[in-house]
């Protein structure tokens, strides 16, 4: 169902001045407003804007001249005035201010003191935060561990922006969670993810990449060599690795490769050979087997493989890059006013016409997630 | 031309060395304790002023003057019943609107000069970048009406929360809410050519 905009509560939204029900609903507005979303954009450009305000330092002589003031008149006389009270009234109300500043400090202190943390729920077994067993519930601070044995299964809220599921044998950690980023790293073992918050809020962090969420749910694994393999069920997630990326979209899977980064993205229903000869194209070291596992990819390739073809585009040697073309444009043809020279010279506007044609690119009017239980 | 990274600067998280016996000796009169109070808020009282002021530096420093001096004067009328940084912003606004009124000084941030004092200390390869994005920024907030920048200058400089801000302006959470919001867009609005040109830290 269609909600009202939630444009006046971004700020807020951002600086995590609402209710929890209210954060929930502008999440849940923006994954499905393409308005909103345009202008939340703007109000989180302008709040990093405004925290690189800097603070400036105060003249010297500022306080030379309160000093001179204070000697002209007697800071007890300034204090007290005209007011002087009975020494034991000022002494008990001096108790009084002592103890209500004092309450108030410690409660702020106490406060200000606690970390930010998420709610982490026992599923199955005995998941530990750091050496701490979680009977029923717990809490995950920044910094700390969570893991899992092979009977063990337990569910994190993401705040309140969505769900992570930890499979047993899996070690996560609370990197950051703030307005602005959220974030886990994902030492070895399996996580499901669900995001209902605005894309690039969410990131998992694992040793061969970065999953940063579009809004989405996924399933991401890593083994013990630092390798990974996400699957999208929804939306769309970006991997990362210095400069290389690769979007995924739901349906599709992608390999990342420590030291290397992500792989080609694929659809899971592609054929096993066509997707056994991409990890040999985008991990193997070997200049042959990468040319004869591109002979592959190009031969196997369907209609929904195009995606990957597309990649494979700005991926292969300029030399390979007609054969690639060239079943790209048997499969689905390219738009007009898209040439085969300027796909070839890799023309980004092109590419990109292409693309949109494809419909792969991420949908800013994506349909809402189901925000049940994962 | 701003392609660098301008530094990430966090929310101030204030860890007050002010606590209720620094307070209480200022009630007596402790030369020493008012010396501590000052050199603990001096830079962010001065800030505020300064970004209220349109940029005049001497009138920041003479506000800044003022407020520590009525501090002292009034510190025993403080009761504990609200935040002692509370309690010191209303006064910093309040000398503010007075010396708005009083000298009705509006100078245009191209005569701004005192950014080269800023406190942060970045690294060297973002130095330029982040001098350049502040000037941008400081000048962009001065364009700001008194209503939209007194609220952010106290979430930014001060760290305030909503309900705390809320206090020193004698208005509803939902109002600081709204001018915050309000703000944030016209930053963006008149700083929309830097977007792609820099990054800023999240």
């Amino acid at each position: 169902m269609f909600t009202r905009h939630v444009t006046r509560k971004f700020s807020a939204y951002l600086h995590e001045e609402l209710s929890p029900e209210e954060n929930r609903r502008v999440a849940e507005h923006l994954i499905g407003c393409n308005r909103c979303r345009v202008e939340f954009e703007r109000v989180r450009f302008g709040m990093r804007l405004a925290q690189q305000l800097p603070i400036m330092t105060a003249p010297q002589s500022v306080w030379p001249e309160i000093d001179a003031a204070l000697r002209k008149e007697p800071v007890t006389q300034m204090i007290t005035g005209r007011r002087s009270r009975p020494a034991t009234r000022l002494a008990i109300a001096a108790s009084i201010i002592v103890l209500l500043v004092g309450s108030v400090l410690i409660i702020r202190s106490f406060f200000s003191g606690a970390q930010p943390s998420w709610a982490v729920a026992r599923l199955e077994g005995t998941p530990r935060i750091g050496s701490r067993a979680i009977v029923g519930e717990g809490n995950l601070r920044v910094g700390q561990w969570l893991e899992t044995d092979a009977g063990s299964r337990a569910q994190i809220d993401v705040g309140t922006i969505g769900q992570v599921e930890v499979d047993p044998n899996t070690r996560v950690r609370l990197l950051e969670t703030k307005p602005t980023e959220h974030r886990l790293e994902l030492a070895r073992g399996r996580m499901s993810a669900r995001v209902w918050a605005p894309p690039r809020l969410f990131f998992v962090n694992t040793p061969s990449g970065i999953a940063e969420d579009l809004g989405c749910a996924y399933t991401l694994e890593v083994d013990d060599d630092g390798n990974s393999i996400l699957h999208v069920t929804s939306g769309w997630v970006s991997l990362q690795l210095t400069n290389r990326e690769s979007s995924v979209p739901a349906g599709a899977a992608c390999a990342t490769r420590r030291g290397i980064g992500p792989g080609t993205p694929y659809f899971e229903d592609a054929s096993e050979g066509f997707r056994s000869a991409l990890a040999k194209f985008d991990f193997s070291a070997d200049k042959m087997s990468k040319d004869s596992a591109l002979k592959i990819i190009i031969g196997e390739a369907h209609a929904r493989d195009v995606m990957t073809l597309w990649y494979l585009l700005s991926r292969v040697d300029a030399s390979e890059r007609g054969p690639v073309y060239d079943r790209m444009a048997e499969l689905v043809p390219p738009p007009e006013a898209v040439t085969r020279a300027g796909i070839l010279s890799l023309n980004q506007q092109m590419l990109e016409r292409w693309k949109e044609k494809l419909a792969f690119a991420p949908n800013p009017n994506s349909p809402k997630l189901n925000l049940k239980k994962i | 031309m701003l392609k660098q990274m301008a530094a990430i600067r966090e929310q101030p998280q204030v860890k007050s060395a002010i606590d209720e016996s620094v307070i209480v000796a200022c009630q007596r009169g402790d030369r020493d304790a008012l010396r501590l109070l000052f050199e603990e808020y001096k830079d962010r009282v001065y800030s505020i002023a300064l970004y209220s002021l349109s940029g005049n530096e001497a009138a920041a420093a003479d506000v800044t003057q003022q407020v520590f001096l009525k501090l002292i004067s009034r510190i025993s009328q403080f009761r504990g019943d609200a935040e002692f940084a509370t309690w010191l912003y209303r006064l910093v606004v309040n000398t503010c609107w007075d010396e708005r009124r009083k000298e009705r000084r509006l100078v245009q941030f191209a005569e701004f000069g005192v950014l080269t004092n800023s406190r942060r200390e970045p690294s060297q390869t973002i130095r330029y970048a982040q001098h350049e994005l502040s000037e941008h920024v400081q000048a962009a907030i001065a364009e700001l009406s008194p209503k939209l920048r007194l609220p952010i200058l106290l979430k930014y400089i001060e760290g305030f929360s909503y309900e705390e801000i809320a206090a020193v302006l004698d208005c509803s959470k939902g109002t600081v809410a709204s001018r915050l919001n309000r703000g944030h867009k016209a930053l963006a609005r008149r700083l929309g050519w830097l977007r792609g040109q820099v990054v800023i830290g999240e």
